[in-house]
């Protein structure tokens, strides 16, 4: 027995010695350019990651995401990449499992420059330390300005609790609230539905509203019952910071009932696919506040980027996830052009060119955005859509980007620490 | 259950029932096997990448889980579906005890994070008896459905108690493990031949010993005196009573040694994510789905076999991250858009179909089959002699 332990020892040795994995060679050096360059990086190529949703509960808007950013990708090749480098996606799929993601995570760090896309809150919260560790400028698919503790979290947009804030003033602006008015708010919790909460009890505080908060899971389909006792309580209107399945019960209902009070909505809200819907009929009385333009929107940008997006081919039913993708993936590329005239295409060098960014444009896909303030999110401003099954994406906006007074008042969590 | 248990002996003798205890040829093979499966386990951390080590890590924490649902669902024939609200309280225990007050919003109590582990198990097998006395009265599938009540019971604990678990929205982190003064954690320089020693591969060898120590606590326990009672409770509990067992305290006793393993699985599942955070539905890192996956692990594994509840947490645990890591360095299945094949849905595929294949052709689960194979072996080895 002895003899085979020692045996065992001994070949293990042996083969410890000659071939482990060795020290890792992720050392920066001097790229073609003149410039700095270190993982994720050649002087050919950037490599940037998406971590997304192809296959569980948020697939479609990621899918939009995905194909945004895909269609950014061609065009600025098209243009002779950033830095004189081609632009390249990384792009894995982790079914919404934190699990997954955070095994998946250690393969692609050494591969990427950061994160141009990360879909889900428990994900976001599995990586958080390892993002942090590594320095990596990380762009979450999630707008929750409680994740604006990680310094290396670029929000593109505003958060749930300034467009919470932003869309009430705009209701009190209409006359369809006023001050002292009852008003419900229906939200998932975690990340999202607190962080949607958090502005809504900060204009209720200032407008002496009075919020009656209902708080449900993602996967409550039937809010009728919710519905009803709000109508009971005499609500004037209805918060949702909910899935799109969930504003389609909800608006419903609202009809139903009679109740017929006007819907605010979180930008996750509402989904195209709500026109397909039994609730579809029902959805005149919802107002969608979000920082980015719904797809096919108005404006000259919006409109290139629906046309590209039917030229490619895509088969998924687009949805605002797609100008969106695109507009991340041009701030991304606007961030990427100041670390190259840094002359510093590190991770190091890409969050402190992120924190040199006051001006991010997007031809107006996107509110202007300035990432110069840690903790406090990159824009106040948001436009207000509603539902309209008529227009490509299901979305026309009914009021263009502004800013409420209140929101510009509004400390979020992490802002000035 | 108990049809699948009574068919097929879920532990058979390990050595050959003979009065007199001789070590064959076969006991030495056996053992042989066994060193050096531990050593290609403790080398293993040299040579493999920290993405494999993580998905490795996450089996083992699969198999501490799966061991205790085995001993409690095979052995003493008790079904639960409430491993998973075991492992939240677990985690929960140990953040809770080994945190700092953070700004006067959480309760923590600084402990060392040693003592809070076993604090951690300690508790969750006090909640596993405070559950007994209904494990006691109800069986089978009504015994399932009353447990998995402690699952939605956990969900609202983990969204209400924000003081303890941070809430859904931010979670808590919990305090790295460490061992007088190691950390395991990304602290420090270590270097072991030309390898940094990070927390991927300090993790590693804190999984495996606690693996370890679970494993062979189980087979201690099954072997021993508490096995038999366990197993003649499960077969017929007048028969047990009759001969001296105290059906309730078995029943109990089991009930709470599976929650103290399934309090040390939800200990490393915080230590593996670095992060507590209770779930926002009841699918996530502590729901139904967990429940179900530990008791897919047992059946294809095969119920009451502890090595079984190994190789169940390789396939459960392990495939899906495994594929995923595969397909990806071979650059399979990157296609985006939709209906596009990704290794997440393929290993749910492969998942479901191990389930129904296992079921249908082998009811006994893996450990079965390796049983078979075993015994073949020896049969031929005495041929020999």
């Amino acid at each position: 027995m002895r003899r085979l332990i020692a045996l065992t020892c001994a070949s293990a040795l042996v083969l410890a010695a000659c071939g482990t994995k060795g020290g890792g060679s992720d050392e920066s050096g001097e790229g073609a350019g003149g410039v700095t360059t270190g993982v994720g990086v050649t002087d050919s190529e950037i490599t940037l990651g998406v971590m997304t949703d192809q296959t569980g509960p948020f697939k479609n808007l990621s899918t939009g995401i995905t194909h945004g950013n895909e269609l950014w990708v061609e065009d600025v090749n098209a243009a002779g990449g950033v830095c004189d480098r081609q632009v390249k996606l990384e792009i894995v799929d982790h079914g919404y499992k934190a699990d997954t993601a955070k095994t998946l995570y250690p393969q692609m760090e050494p591969k990427v420059l950061g994160f141009v896309q990360l879909v889900g809150s428990p994900i976001m919260a599995a990586l958080g330390g390892d993002l942090e560790a590594d320095e990596m400028t990380t762009t979450p698919a999630s707008w929750s300005s409680e994740l604006l503790g990680n310094p290396y979290v670029m929000i593109v947009g505003t958060t749930y609790d300034v467009e919470m804030i932003d869309g009430l003033s705009y209701l009190q602006e209409e006359g369809m609230i006023s001050d002292g008015d009852t008003v419900g708010h229906i939200y998932i919790d975690g990340e999202y539905g607190a962080n949607g909460l958090r502005g809504a009890r900060y204009y209720a505080e200032q407008h002496d509203l009075k919020l009656r908060e209902v708080k449900i899971t993602s996967s409550d389909n039937d809010l009728t019952n919710i519905v009803t006792g709000l109508k009971g309580q005499g609500v004037k209107a209805i918060l949702l910071t909910t899935t799109p399945t969930q504003t389609g019960s909800a608006a419903a209902a609202n009809k139903a009932l009679g109740l017929n009070v006007p819907i605010l909505g979180n930008n996750p809200t509402f989904d195209p696919l709500l026109h397909d819907s039994p609730a579809a009929g029902a959805l005149d009385q919802l107002y969608v506040v979000a920082s980015s333009v719904p797809f096919s929107a108005d404006i000259p940008k919006a409109q290139e980027v629906a046309q590209k997006y039917k030229d490619a081919n895509f088969t998924a039913p687009p949805n605002a996830g797609v100008p969106y993708g695109y507009a991340v993936a041009e701030v991304w590329g606007t961030v990427l052009e100041k670390a190259c005239e840094n002359g510093d295409l590190t991770r190091a060098g890409v969050h402190q060119a992120l924190e040199e960014t006051t001006s991010a444009e997007t031809g107006d896909l996107v509110a202007a955005l300035d990432f110069s303030q840690p903790g406090a999110p990159a824009t106040r401003e948001v436009y207000v859509a509603q539902p309209d099954a008529s227009v490509e994406g299901g979305m026309k906006y009914v009021k263009q980007l502004f800013e409420a007074e209140d929101a510009k008042n509004y400390k979020a969590p992490h802002e000035g620490q | 259950m108990s049809e699948i248990a009574t068919e097929s002996p879920p532990t058979a003798p390990e050595s050959p029932p003979s009065p007199v205890r001789r070590r064959g040829p076969m006991w030495w093979v056996r053992g042989a096997l066994w060193l050096a499966l531990l050593v290609l386990l403790l080398v293993l951390p040299l040579y493999l990448e920290a993405q494999w080590l993580r998905a490795g890590q996450y089996m083992m924490v699969g198999a501490v889980g799966a061991i205790g649902l085995t001993l409690l669902t095979g052995q003493a024939g008790q079904l639960s579906l409430a491993h998973a609200f075991f492992l939240l309280a677990g985690g929960t225990s140990y953040t809770v005890l080994s945190g700092s007050t953070e700004g006067g919003t959480l309760v923590g109590f600084g402990l060392d994070p040693l003592l809070s582990l076993v604090g951690a198990v300690v508790i969750t097998a006090l909640l596993g008896l405070a559950f007994a006395p209904v494990a006691g009265r109800l069986r089978g599938i009504y015994l399932g459905v009353a447990s998995l009540a402690l699952v939605f019971l956990g969900l609202y604990f983990g969204q209400a108690a924000e003081t303890l678990t941070g809430g859904t929205s931010t979670g808590r982190s919990p305090t790295p493990f460490s061992l007088f003064g190691f950390e395991f954690s990304n602290e420090g320089d270590l270097e072991i031949l030309n390898v940094p020693f990070r927390q991927a591969e300090r993790l590693w060898y804190l999984f495996l010993a606690l693996t370890a120590i679970a494993f062979l606590l189980a087979r201690g326990a099954v072997r021993s005196r508490v096995g038999r009672s366990w197993r003649a409770v499960r077969d017929n509990e007048p028969a047990a009573a009759v001969m001296g067992v105290s059906v309730p305290r078995a029943k109990a006793g089991a009930f709470a040694v599976s929650s103290a393993y399934a309090g040390l699985a939800g200990v490393m599942t915080v230590l593996w994510f670095d992060i507590l955070k209770p779930d926002e539905s009841e699918f996530g890192t502590y729901g139904i789905n967990v429940s179900i996956a530990f008791l897919a692990m047992v059946i294809i594994g095969g119920l009451g076999s502890v090595p079984g509840a190994l190789v169940g947490a390789l396939v459960v645990n392990g495939l899906p991250q495994v594929l995923a890591l595969y397909s990806t360095d071979l650059g399979w299945f990157t296609g985006t858009g939709e209906g596009t094949f990704t290794p997440v849905l393929i290993s749910s595929f492969v998942y479901g179909a191990a389930i129904i294949l296992v079921v249908l052709f082998e009811p006994g689960g893996l450990a079965a089959i390796g049983r078979r194979i075993a015994g073949r072996l020896s049969f031929t080895q005495r041929g020999k002699e």
